[in-house]
């Protein structure tokens, strides 16, 4: 019985991560900035590749890590200052935009460097509890998601940075008034989410296949945790996250990944005819 | 071609030139030269009325046509398959370009009518006309699963975006569902759906007709049924954003709480649009999957998601008669590159929608439509025809 | 008999009541007028009427019919109508074709054409009918938008600072407007700030204040009234 209960812990925690991870730079974003990066899933495939080639070069694998998210990172700076930072009236166009990123970004490594990229194994262990066996590299990625959220909310609550964002979230004109340079705080909160896109491309990296299209794997959960959580990272994505985890565990261990993902779905779907805001806008009931 | 209103600077030289009385009756007024329903082929919402387009329209139609009797039958068969897609990217236009929801999922219906139409053709066959059949019901289906998705979208009264992502979330998992039905178990009837490889075997749309049915493979009976119902969408589709339907669905776009405060549920209108928009996609994947006899999961994935996008974008959204003609131009464009490989068509499909986006946000053959009519010989040509036009009339 | 009555209403966003025991009523055919400071509660009260929110607590009638469960588009044709404070317009339409849209509920045809025409005369702007509607002036796109919002024959309209932004002169044609709109048999509840603008149109007025019913009256009683002066009247400008 013991043995089971941790197994659908574990199951749940993994999933969890794996929303926490793979939505948190979108999300974001989406709540900072009101765009959906729909080239998301390649900001993550970057954080991937870079880590991969580095930790090949011979880094140890957290820094190669950070530099994933770094180079991702940057990347989304650049996006933002040549073609984002031009369509912040037109939210919609500015995610078609994405889009065709997606594309070019996509289609050109694939040319550049063909199907797949060999990888690294998982690295760590894995243990057995009764007659299932875990890996450790994912109840690290657990820890890392958990951390992840407590960093967010010191960086949002405690920084210059988190502040000065805030206020020209909320008021842009009056931010600038005030003499903050707005256009700087935007790039930098995008470049913020594709470094956390980055990020989880990095983490999940040594634990699956490389290719160009690697991104498309994150994305329908991202964006189903995005459009259940609504705008507000804390109050939003993460209890979207642990929700949706808790659905997706069960779906997949009645009738194994597929479900789960079609399971996250279909709430998603429910949830938008009940909380047309997400949950986020649930706590923050009508507060308009 | 006439100038639409939506054209501010020649809508201005206008009145300045016109007397007062004519302006009671400016260019968004129908000139209804002809009776009822037909009237609402030209107005406000289309670009291009009057005899020169017409014209232009019948010389173009005369040409596809006759196009079949001067090309080999591979190309007349490539031609067919640029049509197939045409349906997808009209009902696009109208949910987005016209009604302003943005859907990144149109692929979704064009994949579960199309796998539909595999399944219904293989298990009832091809005799007595039961292909069109397997093709009604397949568009039936995406009607529905639209009207069910399009519900919980819009009365759940959800934003442009997240309509977006619901939808592009919606085809994704049916790519991953269906790539995953390789094995043997995965059979409807007599049809296996076959997984990443896709399903084939199913038979082309069959006529039944006196001396032998005529089983329409790639080739010019196909391409003069996908001629006629193309004109025939694009004709009625002119005839609804004209309509009183089409008004309230520039007005939802372009301002959704005043359509409201006039008394109209903008929810069902969206609901509406979505479901005439999603059918078409479903009519589109009806249609390749029987010009191919073919249809595999990755139609509905990201990329392929991505491609009506660009087509509709491109050409230009807001209209009925770009948004055609683009996605004819794009699609042979496309081929055209395939040539040096399949990705680097795409790249450039990627960079076809950046600079759109940034450069001529209402597409490019309105731009260019501006950019001509504002010559001034054109404008004097224009503006006389136009005179003569209002002195015919009652 | 009262066109418009509420009862108790209450609004609270979040922890913070923004409308409280709100129990107003006006009468058919008359043009009353909500003044009160900024934060008063105005334009919450106009969207709880209008259905863009609905009350945490409470009733609305409109002419005697309980409509607080009504979504937005039905009231409108159960008629109420409004006009907005920022000109909701379609501003890359036509004037001619704004006007359609508002009409075609109920015309079609020459009748149609008829009306677009009459109601083009009322609010003076058949020298711009074919103009794309963003590009009038902002005075012009305040009168668009009323005849766009008499255009669904409304028995109660609801004006959100109507005169905002318009010059001298176009307030006073403004006022005309409503007076001879109020004489054709609409009853008018406005939001204003210009206390001449209310002098000139309203019968009675209502002061909210805090989300409460303040005050309520003649223009002259409210005038006379010191606490509505301390509170409202005595700021400087607050308009």
């Amino acid at each position: 019985m013991l043995q089971e209960i941790f197994a659908f812990l574990y199951q749940f925690g993994d999933a969890f991560a794996f929303l926490v991870l793979s939505a948190a730079g979108l999300a974001i974003i989406f709540g900072m900035m009101g765009i959906i990066n729909l080239a998301h899933g390649e900001f993550i495939m970057c954080g991937a590749y870079v880590t991969v080639t580095t930790a090949r070069l011979g880094l140890p694998l957290p820094l190669a890590i950070l530099c994933g998210a770094l180079a991702a990172g940057l990347a989304g700076i650049l996006v933002e200052r040549l073609i984002i930072h031009r369509l912040y009236h037109r939210p919609l166009d500015s995610i078609v935009a994405t889009w065709g990123i997606s594309l070019i970004v996509t289609q050109t490594v694939l040319i550049l460097l063909g199907s797949t990229m060999p990888g690294i194994g998982t690295p760590l262990g894995s243990f057995s509890i009764g007659a299932f066996s875990y890996s450790e590299y994912r109840l690290v990625l657990m820890a890392v998601a958990v951390l992840l959220l407590i960093a967010l909310y010191l960086l949002f609550n405690t920084t210059r940075f988190g502040l000065l964002s805030r206020a020209t979230i909320q008021k842009p004109q009056m931010a600038q008034a005030l003499g903050v340079k707005t256009s700087r705080v935007y790039s930098l909160t995008f470049g913020l989410g594709a470094a956390l896109a980055g990020l989880a491309g990095g983490l999940y990296a040594p634990t699956m296949t490389l290719v160009p299209t690697m991104g498309v794997t994150f994305i329908v959960e991202s964006f189903v945790t995005v459009v259940v959580g609504g705008a507000d990272v804390f109050l939003g994505t993460a209890p979207a996250a642990a929700v949706l985890a808790l659905i997706k565990a069960v779906m997949t261990g009645w009738q194994g990944q597929l479900f789960g993902q079609i399971g996250l779905l279909v709430t998603v779907i429910v949830v938008i005819r009940i909380l047309p805001r997400g949950i986020s806008g649930w706590f923050l009931k009508e507060r308009t | 071609m006439n100038r639409g209103p939506r054209r501010a600077p020649s809508a201005q030289e206008r009145s300045a030139r016109q007397s007062p009385g004519d302006n009671l009756r400016p260019q968004a007024v129908r000139l209804a030269p002809l009776p009822g329903i037909l009237g609402r082929l030209n107005g406000p919402q289309t670009m291009g009325r009057g005899r020169a387009f017409w014209s232009g329209f019948a010389l173009l139609l005369a040409l596809a046509i006759v196009y079949p009797l001067f090309v080999d039958g591979w190309t007349v068969g490539n031609t067919a398959y640029f049509f197939t897609w045409t349906f997808m990217a009209m009902g696009l236009c109208l949910i987005w370009g016209y009604g302003g929801a943005l859907s990144f999922g149109q692929t979704a219906f064009f994949g579960l009518s199309g796998y539909s139409y595999g399944v219904l053709a293989i298990n009832l066959g091809s005799a007595y006309g039961l292909t069109f059949a397997a093709l009604a019901i397949a568009v039936l289906a995406s009607l529905l699963l639209a009207a069910v998705l399009g519900y919980f979208l819009f009365y759940g009264r959800i934003s442009g975006v997240f309509l977006g992502i619901v939808t592009l979330s919606v085809t994704l998992v049916f790519e991953t569902f269906m790539a995953q039905t390789a094995g043997p178990e995965w059979a409807i009837g007599a049809a296996r759906l076959n997984g990443f490889n896709g399903m084939t075997g199913m038979p082309p749309l069959t006529l039944p007709w006196p001396g032998g049915d005529l089983a329409l493979f790639p080739g010019i009976p196909l391409y003069y049924l996908l001629l006629a119902t193309m004109v025939l969408c694009y004709l009625a589709l002119r005839v609804l954003v004209n309509s009183r339907f089409g008004n309230v669905l520039v007005a939802i776009r372009e301002n959704p709480q005043r359509a409201e405060m006039l008394g109209y549920d903008v929810r069902r209108y969206q609901l509406g649009t979505f479901v005439i928009g999603s059918g078409l996609a479903g009519l589109s994947g009806v249609f390749y999957t029987a010009w191919g006899q073919y249809i595999t999961p990755s139609s509905m994935g990201l990329t392929a998601a991505a491609l009506p996008i660009v087509w509709v974008a491109v050409g230009g959204r807001r209209d009925l008669t770009a948004t055609l003609l683009g996605t004819l131009i794009v699609l042979s464009a496309f081929q055209s590159l395939t040539v040096y490989g399949s990705q680097y068509a795409l790249v450039v499909m990627g960079l076809l929608l950046l600079f759109t986006v940034l450069l001529a946000p209402e597409g490019f053959i309105p731009a260019v439509v501006r950019a001509v009519t504002r010559l001034p010989w054109i404008d004097r040509a224009q503006s006389s025809r136009s005179q003569a036009e209002r002195e015919r009339r009652p | 008999m009262s066109i418009l009555e509420t009862i108790e209403l209450q609004k609270n966003f979040g922890g913070v009541q923004v409308a409280r025991d709100l129990s107003f009523e006006m009468e058919r055919g008359e043009v009353h007028c909500l003044i009160g400071p900024n934060g008063a509660g105005k334009s919450t009260f106009f969207r709880l009427v209008l259905g863009e929110h609905q009350p945490t607590a409470g009733r609305i009638f409109f002419d005697g019919e309980d409509i607080t469960e009504l979504a937005s588009f039905a009231r409108i044709r159960k008629g109420i109508s409004v006009k907005f404070q920022v000109p909701g317009i379609f501003k890359d339409l036509s004037v001619w074709q704004n006007l359609e849209i508002a009409l075609q509920h109920h015309l079609e045809g020459q009748g149609l054409t008829a009306e677009i025409a009459r109601v083009l005369e009322f609010v003076d702007l058949n020298a711009a009918a074919g103009e794309l509607a963003g590009n009038l002036s902002h005075g012009q796109q305040q009168w668009l938008e009323i005849g766009m919002a008499v255009s669904v024959k409304p028995r109660l309209l609801l004006l959100d600072e109507p005169t905002a932004g318009m010059s001298p002169d176009e307030t006073r044609k403004t006022g005309e407007m409503v007076k001879t709109l109020n004489a054709e048999g609409v009853s008018v509840l406005a939001v204003e700030h210009d206390m001449e603008f209310v002098r000139q149109i309203a019968d009675r007025v209502t002061v909210l204040h805090m989300g409460q019913l303040f005050a309520q009256g003649s223009i002259a009683e409210i005038e006379a009234d010191e606490r509505v002066a301390e509170i409202y009247l005595g700021k400087p400008d607050d308009a």
